[in-house]
């Protein structure tokens, strides 16, 4: 008869996230009993902060909610707030908003790949130890890390908590010096984006195919990310404001962020979802670049989220190019859009998945009822289902710290931001 | 020359290297470039090039006087903060991860101002204290 350990792993503060978490792990003769995913970073009612402003001053409210995916939140809420209006932004405003949101993709990929993913597949306990032995390459992510905070910059006035966007476009609009000076720096950045690609292809991988669900936008014109349908593997095609029909938000007693399940079901969102659904949308010359690589998308290997991110990284960077290249500034940078009584919804790809926003708005433009669903809420039960499919692949006779570590990576493949998902990672587990 | 750079964010306690900054624009001191840096995470590595001397001044949560300014070694810098989250990429790891790198100037000094407000709720600020800090700094590269 084999003899089984009864196992507690705790691990009070997970470290390389996005906020303040923790992970709490019961093994009992051999069986995972329990694995709770606990978000106590207290919730911070930004539904409520919103309540009472006017349309414009909830763009710049929101996007505090994330230091690092302010422009997500500024994006969802002025497509919502437009949508409301009937209001559609002319091809200029369309075009630079994606260019600012591939700032953002390309801030975000970049600090994720370089500074918290990394280090897990290279075994390092931190980016900053990771630097003795691969300075090259943590330069390399700092290096796109600021080109993406400055491209978000140019029509945000900041990288952090923007402010340049409002209902009807922007407040104001770049020169064309500074366009063109980032165009430069935007094409130097396109080899090392390419070369970050092969890298993280070589990475090794587990072998940890699992079946899931993955949800994204869809737009038919283009690779989805600041508008579209939502959309999944198995069939789902609606129109963003039926979410609540197909979406449940469900209060768990660990968490101070709600999970959230399509039709009773854990899901995924984020770049491998998108890369799942939308690959075949991807510019050819992108599409090309995976060739040879080993990897292919879709892929039910959640630990080829590192190599999706970096794919989308050097899309984000060709998009911009593309989108910036015959930049010319425009008569005016937006327009007057008149505020509509009724049930706004917006929904956009951040950089973690769908961020999906609802404003109940009145006849004078103030919010009077806000919902936010950011993504990492939306995947924390697909992370609880994936840390218990991995470990009973990896043996749960293993050892507590090679138990630690595999649920930890599994955490961090999902890129979890933990501070916009409370209304989140220290490991306890539990044996007995 | 040397480059002074206030880390900080528009509002509450965390204006502190900003104030910093403010004043310092009136004093005139020569040879220093000043800069306002908006939570810079790891973008601060990009400022501590092509420079000689680098001082960064952070607010500073503790027990001291509120607007006191205090020099700080970086093993002390070390023990305020811990890597957790890039959430959270402070002072201390952008300096731990230029100095992994290699990449940290000849001189690299710190300044804290311990934060907090007065009755009207504004952030307070010893200008004395903070001019003898830099003056000290000054004179000690010999400019």
């Amino acid at each position: 008869m084999v003899e089984h350990r009864d196992i507690h792993i705790n691990v009070p503060v997970l470290t390389r996230v996005e906020g303040e978490g923790a992970l709490e792990l019961d093994i009992v003769g051999g069986e995972i009993e329990r694995i709770n995913l606990r978000i106590f970073e207290p919730p911070r009612l930004f539904e409520k902060f919103v309540e009472g402003y006017e349309r414009n001053q909830v763009i710049d409210m929101v996007a505090r909610i994330c230091g690092i995916c302010p422009v997500a939140y500024q994006m969802s809420a002025v497509q919502a707030f437009e949508r409301l209006s009937g209001f559609t932004p002319d091809p200029w405003v369309k075009a630079m908003r994606r260019v600012m949101y591939c700032g953002e993709w390309i801030q975000s990929h970049a600090l994720h790949v370089h500074l918290l993913a990394a280090p897990d597949f290279l075994g390092f306990e931190s980016a900053i130890a990771m630097a003795a032995d691969y300075p090259d390459a943590v330069r390399r992510g700092l290096q796109l890390q600021t080109l993406g905070n400055d491209l978000i910059a140019l029509f945000g006035g900041r990288s952090v908590h923007p402010v340049g966007v409002r209902v009807g476009g922007f407040y104001r609009a770049p020169d064309r010096s500074a366009v063109e000076a980032m165009l430069k720096r935007l094409e130097a950045a396109l080899p090392e984006a390419e070369a970050l690609i092969g890298w993280t292809a070589g990475l090794s991988f587990p072998d940890d195919d699992q079946s899931f669900i993955s949800v994204a936008l869809s737009d038919p014109d283009q690779y989805a990310i600041g508008q579209g349908r939502l959309i999944s593997g198995q069939g789902l095609d609606i129109d963003i404001c039926y979410f609540d029909s197909h979406f449940q938000e469900i209060q768990a007693p660990h968490s101070t962020a709600l999970h959230s399940e399509l039709d009773g079901r854990p899901y995924l969102t984020g770049p491998l979802a998108r890369l799942n659904l939308n690959f075949s949308q991807l510019p050819l010359k992108v599409r090309g670049l995976m060739e040879g690589c080993g990897i292919n998308f879709p892929s039910h290997n959640m630990f080829h989220s590192i190599v999706a991110r970096a794919l989308e990284l050097y899309f984000a960077i060709a998009e911009a190019i593309r989108l910036l290249e015959h930049y010319e500034v425009p008569s005016q940078s937006y327009e007057e859009v008149e505020p509509v009584e009724g049930n706004a919804f917006g929904c956009t790809e951040a950089p973690r998945g769908i961020l999906w926003h609802r404003y109940d708005v009145d006849q004078a433009g103030i919010v009077r009822y806000a919902r936010i669903v950011p993504p990492t809420s939306q995947n924390q039960g697909r992370i609880e289902e994936d840390i218990a499919l991995s470990l009973q692949k990896l043996g749960l006779d293993q050892d507590d710290d090679t138990l630690r570590l595999r649920a930890e990576q599994v955490i961090r493949n999902y890129d979890p931001c933990i501070s916009c998902a409370t209304h989140f990672l220290k490991l306890k587990v539990n044996r007995r | 020359m040397i480059r002074i750079i206030g880390v900080g964010s528009p509002f509450g306690g965390d204006q502190a290297g900003w104030l910093a900054i403010d004043h310092l624009q009136s004093c005139q001191f020569a040879g220093c470039e000043l800069i306002k840096l908006d939570r810079p995470g790891s973008g601060l590595l990009s400022y501590l090039q092509d420079v000689d001397q680098v001082v960064v001044i952070d607010a500073l949560i503790s027990s001291g006087q509120a607007g006191g300014v205090k020099r700080l070694e970086r093993e002390e810098l070390a023990q305020c903060q811990e890597l957790t989250s890039s959430h959270g990429f402070g002072v201390a790891d952008a300096l731990a991860l230029a100095d992994q790198l290699g990449e940290l100037p000849p001189r690299i000094s710190l300044l804290g101002i311990h934060t907090g407000e007065d009755q009207n709720g504004v952030p307070v600020l010893d200008k004395v204290s903070l001019e003898r800090q830099i003056q000290t700094l000054l004179e000690d590269t010999g400019d």
